[in-house]
């Protein structure tokens, strides 16, 4: 949706951009092999390797004052000679993508016309000038004489969400809103520094908002542009955040009396006239008693609980805009209207009385979620997935109650989900362990590799406690324990290439032919946001003992982000069961007071011996202790 | 008689001609497009994007093609989606510096800040499997394979993942 209305936003402004910057263009000393001197940021850019080409001015992407501008938007240019696509990632960021010879260039999703195709002289490509500058967000604009290259808000984007309104501010430099005026009615932000051609208003009408003025004023070299926003009555304006340096979030709180019709597009919902309910003809309505929403092995499970008989008809927009609801007709609604937050991949749940005769309940989903429709002879489900499908049926429609639940109906099934990828290898079973009672346990790192390190607190050290924790419970339980390191040092040697270090842990369980392998991590990210559990796996049969393990650590203080498939490497090489458990995250501070409790690696270090119990008591080999 | 077999020659020729440029440019008028992945926070589920390809262009021969649309693709997977979307990101400065397609293989070809990881195996994980499912997505690609400024690594240094050999959609 924001990917959406943000490039509709840059197409528009593109329009009026070009023209406007095309008289510029044409108005600045650009000739064949001149210099363009502009100011930027207060400093002067002298551009060297400028052309133009049949009037329009156009620039070598190799002009030494161009690379800095790109270091200085946050931008990068990928092309070498040889090569047809010329292609820029923005700070946004956004691909902008040109080609040689083609007049054709793309802004993400969207494909634009450049008044220039790129061309290539000597070993340098040629890009139209005005483009390349609208891509990096900045407007070639006139001082006096004096040409100013000055950032732009670049786009907004607004986004609805029930009664709520909020609205990305994107732009060419560093952006901060400042509030200018605010009352009851109105609010106005002022972007320092940032000029725009988004010049208007716009008619918002839902979540709070009226509408929203855009306006520009200051000087060509300190612009400032102002973004006025008119409330609906009773809407609160939240404070603007900083979503990053160059993005701003504007919110806003509507009122809650806020029209529910608006939640569907009238030209996306090919919703009719309510129809008389045909089920319920004749009869009393069917009432809706409950409308509750658990997790589900696989998503979220939303169940409708109905007494009566009743017809229903779903329909869902399409990604990104991925808004489910069903009508049940022929019903009523018990109770007040629900409108609450969900769990992923539910982000919320509305259930109102649409019109006399007919029930709404409202699902927002974080993407294009798999979801299958089912009903009962007391209500309907809503299995929502979590993975994403690709050309989801859209809607379908079916009969609720005693009546109608003999008659199958008719439910469109969703399509596989497009990311489920088959097994390569065989399945595991061929695996014959030589030592049924020995477990190897893999700290991770160790030595001369600390792992990540967080606060002082080493990832190697955390793991080798953890490991040699479980290595006693254990042992108590009568299996033979082996861990790859059982100090703090490297398993093949120091500074050795990670291919050795890992090798050598994967050869200490293959030639001692151990039953399992558990390789104990913590993980870390580059900010603090996520936390939880991961169990890696790579081949079928460790599926199956990260299951049991995971089972028993879903209560322990972080949340359980499931069993992971991936290609780690001592999952990967080793040939018995494998799982490498990240057993939380050190960048996270809640998940880093729980690694740095001993209290709480011993519970981890229970829970993966309890687990490893279950895993050997539902696969049983000859020899193995007794569980 | 003559006179007439030629002009009607002539007009099958073009007739021939014109349906085979309308067929042959047809995939432009509708718009071929790309999906290119990226890994939600959660570590696991991919999220999609659709960008638009341009078309082929006259005298781009097919491997040129590929490899034109596996750049543009492996560009798209390590920008990643609109910075208010969540999503596992590659490390900050991680550049595409050359991709090549050798029969189903795409090679990436990436620069040394891809080596910057957290440490953990939740960000290497993420940014693989969305940058070989975006790759794996074209028609004529099936295997990723990772360079680190030009050289070929067993795994990134600290790191989890294998990379010494051909990523597969599989591997996830």
């Amino acid at each position: 949706m924001n990917w959406i209305n943000r490039s509709i936003a840059r197409t528009g402004k593109l329009a009026a951009a070009i023209g406007f910057a095309g008289v510029l263009v044409a108005a600045l000393p650009v000739r064949a092999n001149t210099a363009l001197v502009a100011t930027y940021q207060g400093h002067m850019l002298r551009f060297t390797h400028v052309a133009s080409r049949s009037g329009v001015a156009a620039i070598g992407v190799g002009d030494p004052a161009f690379q800095t501008l790109l270091r200085e938007t946050g931008s990068f240019l990928t092309w070498k000679p040889g090569e047809r696509y010329i292609l820029i990632t923005t700070s946004a960021p956004t691909v902008v993508s040109f080609a040689l010879g083609d007049r054709r260039y793309d802004v993400g999703p969207i494909a634009l016309q450049a008044a220039l195709a790129p061309y290539v002289q000597g070993d340098e490509a040629y890009l139209p000038l005005r483009e390349l500058l609208r891509s990096l967000d900045l407007a070639l604009r006139e001082d006096g004489a004096v040409a100013v290259l000055q950032p732009q808000l670049a786009s907004l984007d607004v986004h609805q969400e029930g009664v709520r309104t909020t609205v990305l501010a994107h732009g060419g430099a560093l952006l901060h809103a400042r509030v200018v005026t605010e009352s009851g009615t109105a609010i106005t932000y002022a972007f320092d520094g940032v000029g725009t051609t988004l010049n208007g208003t716009r008619e918002i009408g839902t979540g709070g908002v009226a509408s929203i003025a855009i306006s520009e004023s200051g000087t060509v070299r300190e612009p400032i542009t102002l973004v006025s926003v008119t409330l609906q009555s009773g809407a609160i304006p939240e404070s603007p955040q900083n979503a990053d340096g160059r993005d701003v979030l504007l919110a806003f709180d509507g009122a809650q009396e806020a029209p529910y019709a608006s939640e569907a597009p009238a030209e996306a919902s090919p919703t009719p006239e309510p129809e008389p309910p045909q089920a319920a003809a004749g009869t009393a309505p069917a009432v809706v008693t409950s409308v509750s929403a658990a997790p589900s092995a696989d998503g979220m499970s939303v169940v409708i609980a109905l007494s009566g008989n009743a017809t229903y008809e779903w329909h869902r927009l399409r990604d990104p805009d991925n808004r489910f609801w069903v009508d049940i007709s022929g019903a009523q609604l018990q109770g007040p209207p629900i409108d609450q937050q969900g769990q992923e991949p539910i982000l919320s749940i509305r259930v109102r009385q649409n019109d006399p005769t007919t029930v709404r309940v409202a699902l927002s989903l974080n993407g294009p979620k798999a979801i299958v429709v089912t009903p009962s002879a007391s209500g309907l489900g809503i299995a929502v997935g979590s993975t994403d499908v690709a050309d989801a049926p859209r809607l379908g429609s079916g009969s609720i109650g005693t009546v109608a639940a003999a008659a199958a109906p008719s439910i469109p099934a969703p399509s596989a989900p497009e990311e489920e990828s088959a097994w390569k290898f065989a399945p595991h079973s061929g695996y014959v362990a030589t030592n049924p009672r020995l477990i190897v346990i893999d700290p991770g790192h160790g030595g001369s590799d600390r792992g990540t390190i967080h606060g002082g607190v080493a990832e190697a050290a955390l793991a080798l406690d953890m490991a040699r924790r479980l290595r006693t419970i254990l042992v108590a339980r009568g299996w033979q324990v082996k861990l790859t390191h059982d100090s703090d040092v490297d398993v093949y040697q120091p500074n050795d290439s990670p291919h050795d270090e890992l090798q050598a842990r994967v050869d200490i369980a293959n030639t001692a032919g151990a039953r399992l392998f558990v390789s104990i991590h913590a993980n870390a990210y580059v900010n603090s946001g996520p936390y939880g559990t991961t169990f890696y796996v790579s081949k079928p049969g460790d599926a199956a003992l990260a299951r049991a393990i995971e089972t028993r650590m879903t209560n322990d203080g972080t949340k359980d982000d499931g069993i992971v498939k991936s290609h780690m490497y001592v999952t990967f090489h080793t040939r018995m069961p494998a799982v490498l458990i990240e057993t939380a995250f050190l960048s996270n501070p809640s998940d880093y007071e729980l690694l740095t409790s001993s209290a709480w690696r011993q519970k981890v270090a229970e829970e993966m011996a309890e687990g490893i119990a279950e895993y050997a008591q539902e696969y049983p080999v000859a020899n193995q202790p007794a569980q | 008689m003559q006179t007439r077999s030629i002009v009607l020659a002539v007009l099958v020729a073009v007739v021939a001609g014109a349906t085979w440029y309308y067929l042959s440019h047809r995939s432009t008028a509708t718009g071929e497009t790309l999906a290119v992945y990226y890994t939600k926070l959660d570590g696991a589920t991919l999220g999609v994007m659709r960008v638009s390809l341009r078309p082929r262009e006259p005298g781009e021969s097919s491997a040129e093609r590929l490899h034109n649309v596996a750049l543009y693709g492996a560009v798209e997977a390590l920008a990643g989606p609109p910075s208010d979307v969540q999503a596992i990101r590659f490390p900050p400065g991680t550049r595409v510096a050359s991709v090549s397609v050798d029969g189903s293989t795409a090679t990436v070809d990436l620069s040394n800040e891809v080596t910057q990881q957290a440490g953990g195996a939740f960000g290497e994980n993420g940014e693989f499997k969305a940058l070989v499912y975006t790759l794996t997505g074209i028609t004529g690609i099936d295997a990723v394979q990772i360079l680190v400024q030009g050289n070929r690594l067993e795994t990134l240094p600290g790191g989890h993942l294998e990379l010494d050999q051909p990523l597969h959609r599989a591997d996830w």
